[in-house]
């Protein structure tokens, strides 16, 4: 019951996250629900791999934004809009930013490490969740693009008609 | 390889390679302007050229663009730089605009009624701004929840969110530098977030002042950018990824400045 709760929980507050930051990008308002809808089955995709498998933040994320740009590539023609408007804001709550924050951090800790171990520690720190970092949102853009070039007829004629 | 002779018609030049290059590069800088990829923006002008019997060539830079008309009859060409349209990202308009080559390409509207078509698009009011801070806030406080925050840094975070957004609204209507509102309002939240840490309101105050500032960090801007990269348009990848770089700079920086005048960099490491 507690896992269902989680995953649920999860979809949710993706959601509403991918819900808030899609509307900074002025999107159709057809489209605002849809972008919450994408965002969570591709974060609980990533959840679930990450909970319940040996999967890595890297690869699951990977594979959350393939689900994310194939629903983006599948429902931008019946909306009659580009599939980046639902795709791109439903990415934004995979973005890794505690990573970013830990890695700025460490980055500050070691300017001011009194000592070489000190020093190294920090840095080591900032680099691991820097990498980190650049490889998860590395791998969401490939991962939501694989659809859109695979498919890219559906993709560029999505707003016709 | 299609070959044309550039020849000089000043006749046809004025008449219709002018007005209708004066349209694609308008049309071309609104879509860059709101966030649409490099490929995307291609597609739609040479789609509209094609009814005037035309080719088009575009050079993205990062603040201008370079469209060109050629006749594919005469060869005639007619060249053209504008400014790319500083513009919030809207993919309202960004779907908008891109019907609006269709409807042209299947002559459902000539090239001479796309002209105010275009600026009536253009005219289109964007979401409510408070409500959109609504759920901006509300999005940021979900950002919290899902990197393991606890209600009480729920709450901070939504209220760091929720000043910051403002500051950055009143600033940017204030016709403030875009890097030095961000600046500002990275500092103000993250300052605001840290009162997780100092009057010790949450279990999970580092994942309050780490979220507190992500909803200044351009994820739309940074997409593009690989997009472009991706579909070989790579002046204007290179761009947009400065640009995004710039503001996540200025966010650093405002959080930097924070853990060093709170003294919070020990904790969490």
């Amino acid at each position: 019951m507690s896992i269902i709760w989680d995953i649920l929980s999860d979809g949710f507050f993706s959601a509403l996250a991918a819900i808030g930051f899609s509307a900074v990008s002025n999107p159709p308002r057809v489209a605002l629900k849809w972008c919450g809808l994408i965002a969570a089955l591709g974060h609980v995709t990533r959840y679930c791999l990450m909970t319940f498998t040996p999967a890595g933040i890297v690869p699951a994320s990977l594979a959350g934004a393939l689900v994310v740009g194939v629903l983006a590539v599948v429902i931008g023609p019946r909306l009659k809009c580009p599939p980046e408007t639902f795709s791109y804001p439903a990415l934004l709550p995979m973005i890794p930013g505690i990573y970013a924050y830990r890695s700025m951090q460490g980055f500050v800790m070691a300017l001011s490490a009194a000592s070489e171990q000190e020093f190294s520690h920090y840095f080591y720190v900032c680099q691991s969740n820097f990498v980190t970092c650049v490889f998860v949102i590395l791998c969401m853009v490939i991962g939501q693009m694989i659809p859109a070039l695979v498919f890219k007829r559906l993709t560029y004629t999505a707003t016709k008609g | 390889m299609n070959v044309t002779t550039a020849t000089t018609d000043p006749a046809l030049v004025e008449q219709r390679l002018r007005p209708l290059c004066r349209f694609l590069a308008r049309y071309a800088s609104a879509m860059l302007g709101c966030g649409a990829t490099g490929e995307r923006i291609v597609k739609n002008i040479r789609r509209m050229a094609a009814v005037a019997d035309a080719t088009v060539d575009i050079i993205i830079l990062p603040a201008h663009i370079d469209v060109s008309v050629t006749d594919y009859q005469t060869g005639c060409t007619c060249q053209l730089s504008r400014p790319i349209d500083l513009m919030p990202v809207s993919y309202n308009l960004n779907t908008l605009l891109s019907k609006l080559s269709w409807k042209v390409a299947e002559r459902k509207v000539s090239l001479e009624d796309a002209c105010p078509m275009f600026d009536r698009i253009m005219r289109t009011k964007p979401l409510n701004k408070w409500k959109v801070m609504g759920v901006v806030t509300l999005a940021n406080a979900s950002f919290c929840r899902l990197f393991g925050g606890d209600p009480a840094a729920m709450l901070i975070v939504a209220a760091a969110t929720c000043l910051g957004y403002t500051i950055k609204k009143l600033m940017l209507e204030g016709r403030n530098g875009l890097l030095f509102t961000v600046l500002v309002c990275a500092f103000i939240s993250a300052v605001t977030a840290s009162g997780g840490y100092l009057f010790s309101l949450t279990t999970t105050p580092d994942v309050a002042l780490g979220t507190s500032v992500l909803y200044l960090i351009p994820g739309i801007p940074y997409i593009n950018s690989v997009n472009d990269l991706i579909t070989g348009h790579y002046l204007c990848a290179v761009g947009r990824f400065l640009h995004a770089a710039m503001i996540t700079a200025c966010i650093a920086l405002g959080l930097t400045a924070t853990l060093l005048i709170m003294n919070l960099g020990m904790v969490g490491l």
